[in-house]
């Protein structure tokens, strides 16, 4: 009877199971039908508006005065600022600056910067975004809330901004942030300063090496590729004296150019970290003559790979050094790591 | 006796339903973050700027026997648009003209190229490079598996990072860039891997995908619902809580570093790929080290399915026993305490309802279909069983295409959603219940121990032009 019971029980288990899974899935068809239609719908529309936006855009590019935007709805809106986001992505200098205009002069920067208080995340990516552009002042402050706020994308995309608005002011401002917050993407960061130019982002990268801060020091050493290289080497070149931090002195060792320091690329060369006797090898290689031959020749036999690679390539190209003397070096060679990489350096010589 | 009957029958009964809720969890999990990846939408497709900061990449083609198609394969992978990355095939000791046909088309010319052994493989026979493009060399090597291959063209790679790929994979311009954006927001990742979706159906053109259209031979059809499900809301839920214990070995990128402290591919298993993220989860939680494994939803790679039963047995034999392997010999993620997601949830829940599965449903079929035929249970009790069974898988496929809806919509128009939709229907009719017993030989051959090999796919590359 019990049995009877719990079969039966399982049987209205089953049912109502399949029930609900059933109904659940009409629910998510509709659901698939609706998205799907009303995409069709926004597609449909868009496709009529999206060609005369991009005949206004490119003929703002030339003449923001003479371009006539049409009437961009509220629904319209997100698509039409996404397409003018996207044109400012591809233009420089007066170009950006006439898509700007056209869109001041419609008065559409006043609604951009209402775009910034909605709750929506991509609305509120493609404001901060377009207010870069747009080079708005007025969105300042409540860029900088969001750039100091957690979060990487939306806080990196308002840093973006202001580093468009007024790069200066934004440097000195965010400057800890760059050097601290390593959420802020390095790759992402030096496509802004490549953008910004050596003469805009020199002195900041100067003011953020010479406070030496405890964290992103490495960050700061690998953005500073973006500044003035002369007015950076002194700086870095002085930090091969002191007792710094392994990843310093090899950033610092790619600084070498003369033959002044090479006394400290011959001491690196011994160090216990293998990035830095990289780094060594690879200086030796700019700046070192025949001299450095028997320190290079210590590096070829060193457990690192990368080491030994960096070391052959420094002692074909070392001065002083001919055709026939290397072949005779490789043919001396007792080491066969040391010969293999020496041939291997050779054989890339002769092909380049 | 018909205590046994009902225990059972409730035994069966709650085990769908909890393999399903299961799935269903993974489902709620990957919704937020599909919305916030589109959320990112309107940044992530201004035109891509490069700050030469982005990581380059070995791009690892092992190939063995890939005569017709290797040259057009690396032509396309030429084109990738990436700041900075080398092609490194290995041939695998092919038995055909995979070398010659690479040489011909390449400019190949031997190298005395000093390569780091730091995994063993066997022996490399030579190493070319190429004349007519600088980032593309060939090793060529005795046969020893895929495995065995990729462990040599991580110590020819001269890059942190390698993306492990098969030779026949069809990427977009964009997929290595878009698998790598994890390795340059979060510096703690170790591996990414992207959705891999089914070409039969698509324009392919010189390698490139062009068009991306539905196939029209059933069983392909069939195979894009259950990728769909598998990676839309598989591997996507259960990123969200950094416990994917697949990359693809279609496409996937390893911090090179990670991948050689642990050892690097184990050439005597079959399910590499696999074997070889859930050992990192393993020996990086033994190390206390903080890693993240990415998992991209964008569809990045595109692979051809296939559309003979045979071939599509033998792939599912084996994708189970590589599983079976991969899950026992690691064991030690499960036993140790702090196994996290990966350990506590990912891991049984592989182990149950992925590794021995397979057993319990078939069993569950059989034993329901045997109770009815002989009279322990009703039609009415047989039928609401198949009810449940049909209904719990048609939801999760539903679930996955409203996700795809929601977030790619690769397949635009109303009549191929249509017919996704009879396929989800369809797949719940017989095709569901015959991968599962193709499983349940994968796990019966696993654990009589059969030994592995290359798995041999037969391909058509009908849609190729």
């Amino acid at each position: 009877m019990a049995s009877a019971s719990s079969s039966d029980l399982a049987l209205a288990f089953a049912l109502a199971v399949t029930a609900g899974a059933l109904a659940s899935s009409l629910l998510l068809l509709v659901a698939i039908a609706s998205l799907r239609a009303a995409r069709r719908w926004r597609d449909w529309r868009l496709s009529r508006r999206e060609g005369a936006w991009r005949d206004a855009l490119h003929e703002a590019i030339d003449d923001p005065a003479a371009a006539r935007l049409p009437a961009i709805g509220v629904l319209e809106w997100p698509a039409f600022l996404t397409l003018w986001n996207h044109v400012q992505e591809s233009v420089r200098g007066d170009a950006s600056d006439n898509l700007a205009q056209l869109l001041r002069r419609h008065g559409l920067d006043e609604r951009v910067l209402r775009l910034l208080r909605r709750r929506s995340t991509a609305l509120r990516l493609i404001a901060i975004t377009a207010l870069g552009h747009l080079r708005e002042e007025r969105a300042w402050a409540p860029l900088q809330e969001i750039a100091f706020a957690p979060g990487p994308v939306m806080s990196f995309a308002a840093a973006r901004a202001m580093l468009r608005i007024d790069p200066r002011r934004a440097l000195e401002t965010l400057g800890p942030s760059i050097v601290a917050r390593d959420d802020w993407p390095l790759a992402r960061l030096g496509t802004i300063f490549q953008e910004l130019g050596p003469a805009v982002v020199t002195p900041a990268l100067l003011a953020m090496m010479l406070g030496r801060p405890r964290q992103g020091l490495a960050r700061v050493m690998k953005l500073a590729r973006f500044g003035h290289r002369h007015r950076i080497a002194p700086v870095v070149r002085a930090w091969l004296t002191s007792n710094a931090e392994p990843s310093v002195i090899a950033a610092a060792l790619d600084y070498v150019e003369d033959a002044e320091d090479l006394a400290w690329a011959r001491e690196a060369a011994r160090h216990e970290d293998w990035h830095v006797r990289m780094a060594a090898a690879r200086a030796l290689g700019r700046v070192g003559d025949r001299d450095d031959l028997q320190v290079l020749l210590g590096l070829l036999r060193d457990p690192i790979w990368w080491v030994r690679y960096h070391a052959a390539q420094a002692v074909v190209r070392l001065h002083g050094l001919g055709e026939e003397e290397l072949e005779m070096l490789h043919q001396g060679m007792r080491d066969a790591f040391a010969s293999d990489m020496l041939a291997q350096a050779l054989a890339e010589r002769g092909r380049a | 006796m018909t205590h046994v009957v009902v225990a059972l029958e409730w035994f069966f009964l709650l085990y769908f339903v909890l393999i399903n809720l299961g799935y269903i969890s993974l489902n709620l999990l990957a919704i937020p973050t599909l919305q916030r990846k589109i959320a990112l939408r309107p940044l992530e497709n201004l035109p891509p700027a490069y700050s030469g900061f982005e990581p380059p990449v070995s791009l690892l083609v092992p190939a063995y026997n890939e005569e017709a198609t290797i040259a057009s394969s690396v032509r396309s992978l030429l084109q990738l648009d990436y700041p900075e990355f080398e092609i490194v095939v290995v041939n695998d000791g092919s038995r055909d003209g995979t070398l010659a046909a690479l040489q011909e088309a390449f400019g190949l010319e031997g190298f005395p190229e000093a390569h780091w052994r730091r995994l063993p493989a066997k022996p490399v026979r030579a190493i070319y490079h190429s004349r007519r493009h600088a980032n593309l060399r060939v090793v060529d090597k005795e046969n020893g598996g895929k495995a065995d291959a990729l462990n040599v063209g991580i110590n020819a790679s001269r890059y942190p990072l390698f993306c492990a790929m098969d030779a026949d994979s069809i990427l977009q311009r964009d997929s290595l860039r878009r698998v790598i954006e994890p390795f340059l927001d979060d510096p703690s990742t170790v591996a990414s891997g992207g959705t891999v979706r089914i070409a039969n159906g698509c324009t392919v053109s010189g390698g490139n995908l062009e068009r991306v259209g539905l196939p029209s031979h059933p069983l392909a059809l069939l195979q894009i619902v259950e990728y769909l499900r598998a990676f839309l809301f598989g591997r996507l839920g259960w990123a969200t809580i950094n416990a994917v214990l697949i990359i693809s070995g279609a496409f996937g990128v390893f911090r090179k570093d990670a991948i050689v402290e642990a050892g690097g591919y184990r050439a005597d298993t079959i399910g590499e790929d696999m074997e070889l993220v859930v050992r990192l989860h393993r020996v990086l939680r033994e190390r206390g080290e903080k890693y993240a494994i990415h998992f991209v939803p964008d569809p990045i790679c595109w692979t051809e399915a296939p559309e003979s039963m045979s071939v599509l047995k033998s792939q599912r034999i084996r994708w189970q026993r590589g599983l079976c392997e991969s899950l026992h010999s690691n064991a030690g993620l499960l036993r140790r305490g702090g196994g996290g997601a990966a350990g506590l949830l990912a891991y049984p829940f592989f182990m149950v309802f992925e590794c021995y599965g397979p057993l319990i449903e078939v069993a569950g079929y059989a034993f329901m279909a045997a109770m009815w035929i002989l009279g322990q249970i009703s039609g009415m009790a047989f039928a609401a069983f198949l009810g449940l069974a049909f209904s719990l898988g048609f939801l999760l496929s539903v679930s996955a295409l409203l996700l795809e809806e929601m977030s790619f919509h690769l397949y635009p128009r109303f009549s191929q959603m249509g017919l996704l939709v009879v396929t989800a229907i369809a797949e719940n009719l017989g095709y569901r219940q015959l991968v599962t017993i193709w499983r349940l030989i994968g796990l019966t051959r696993w654990l009589r121990g059969a030994r592995s090999t290359w798995g041999t796919m037969t391909r058509k590359g009908s849609w190729q032009r």
